[in-house]
């Protein structure tokens, strides 16, 4: 019998599905032993009537289920709870999934303040009536903050390359391997002393480079005194042998979240700086280190002193 | 200040910790809040150490180290002063006041200048307490 998959997005930007979809012609191949049985992206199979409540969501059962995007509002809690049900093996795909992702920003506001917010800056100004919209949690959640999820796979979006490896393992009855180790861990950036970068600044100026040579010959942009988050993200965006943004030789922004669990990326990253003798206070707004991993109670509203 | 409040201690084990030692064998009278936590270097507490106590309910951390140019590894409590400055200036992102932090320095035959940095971390948070303002 086919491989049965269901992929419900929820808080997503159908990111992390078209990273689904980059596999490209391997997803095809891959076709052969699965069976697509729910995907909102792809397969429009009526699951959720709209004059029914969501937790009457009729997903079809699988073998593997696809979470992505994090939880704001009831119905993507209890879209959530019905993949939970319905599949055997559930993992969270993408970092919002994974972390809260960029929405859970908000997280940094208490709710009423983040929407008033929000709707002061566009055109109907004020937000939706009660009822008319799904009535949004107090926060922004991480999948395993609600159910049990068999693995996580951040990233924003993650790496088809791996997204391409998990459902072919899974499909053949095993574990994909564990991922481990930092961005650093993985970045061949030339790495010699920080003891001469006193501050850190924004990268609006390019790093030094020569575009002639390959990004081993590069120093390391933390080096540069740019502020790079590759210390204190996971690996595993690395294309032709370089962590993506480094690659592009650009600084590391996060996006795969915290290298192990739930660890906090701002503080972490502010103890390096301050480990390694760099004016901590030069980071202009250290809050947003936090902007893919603000789940998790990590980003919340600063108590008033 | 109240029994059930914790006072939650990282001492280095080559000075702070044999004072903390010292004081006891000598009988010497310090607020019993304390808990020690002992640590190879004071320098190694990492930042999610003290964030956490203070979470979890902690009145109050201290971070206790050998005295500066003392360090058994030469330079560790520089690090901890550096990583200690920082942590302050956290506290008031996460909600805490800055003052139930207390970096501190003894050499391992200062078990009064031990006693006495406890007792004044001890006054401290009761005086913050007293002023009801623990967060
Ligand atoms: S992880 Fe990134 S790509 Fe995936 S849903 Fe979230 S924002 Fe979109
Ligand atoms: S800090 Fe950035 S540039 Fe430097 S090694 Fe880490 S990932 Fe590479
Ligand atoms: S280098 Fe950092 S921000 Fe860029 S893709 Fe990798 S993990 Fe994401």
């Amino acid at each position: 019998m086919a491989f049965r998959i269901a992929a419900q997005w929820l808080h997503s930007c159908a990111g992390c599905e078209m990273a689904i979809l980059d596999t490209g012609s391997r997803l095809l191949s891959l076709l052969d032993g699965i069976e697509l049985v729910h995907m909102p992206l792809l397969v429009d199979n009526k699951y959720h009537a709209p004059d029914r409540p969501p937790e009457e969501a009729d997903i079809p059962p699988a073998d593997l289920g696809l979470v992505s995007g994090g939880v704001a509002n009831r119905e993507q809690l209890e879209l959530l709870q019905a993949m939970r049900r319905r599949c055997s093996f559930l993992v969270g795909l993408g970092t919002c999934a994974s972390h809260g992702g960029i929405p859970a920003m908000i997280n940094s506001w208490p709710l009423a303040e983040g929407l008033a917010a929000t709707y002061e800056n566009i055109e109907s100004g004020t937000p939706p009536a009660a009822g008319s919209i799904p009535a949004p949690l107090d926060r922004v959640y991480a999948v395993d903050e609600k159910v049990n999820i068999d693995l996580l796979l951040p990233g924003c979006p993650p790496d088809p390359e791996q997204i391409h490896q998990v459902l072919t393992t899974l499909a053949a009855g095993t574990r994909p391997p564990a991922r481990t180790g930092s961005v650093c861990d993985r970045c061949p950036t030339r790495r010699h002393s920080m003891a001469d970068r006193p501050q850190v600044r924004r990268f609006v100026e390019a790093a030094a480079f020569d575009p002639d040579r390959p990004v081993a010959a590069m120093p390391c942009l933390l080096e540069q005194g740019l502020l790079c988050m590759g210390p204190v993200t996971a690996g595993g965006c690395e294309h032709h042998g370089a962590p993506a943004c480094i690659g592009a030789r650009a600084p590391c922004r996060g996006c795969y979240g915290p290298v192990a669990g739930q660890g906090n990326q701002m503080v972490a990253m502010m103890n390096i700086l301050a480990s390694h003798g760099l004016d901590f206070r030069s980071v202009v707004d250290r809050r947003a280190m936090l902007r893919f991993a603000g789940a998790h109670g990590l980003l919340r509203p600063v108590k008033p002193k | 200040m109240p029994h059930q409040s914790t006072i939650l201690a990282f001492c280095c084990t080559w000075c702070a910790y044999p004072a903390a030692d010292l004081a006891g064998t000598a009988r010497m009278d310090y607020p019993a809040e304390l808990r020690i936590i002992r640590v190879m270097c004071s320098g190694m507490v990492h930042p999610d150490l003290v964030l956490t106590a203070l979470e979890k309910g902690a009145a109050g951390v201290m971070v206790l180290g050998c005295r500066p140019g003392g360090c058994h590894y030469r330079d560790g409590n520089t690090i901890t002063l550096a990583r200690m400055e920082m942590v302050e200036e956290l506290m008031e992102d996460f909600g805490f006041d800055r003052r139930r932090l207390f970096v501190g320095w003894c050499s391992a035959a200062e078990p009064d200048r031990f006693a006495d940095m406890v007792r004044r971390m001890s006054a401290r948070l009761e005086r913050l307490q007293g002023a009801g303002e623990e967060n």
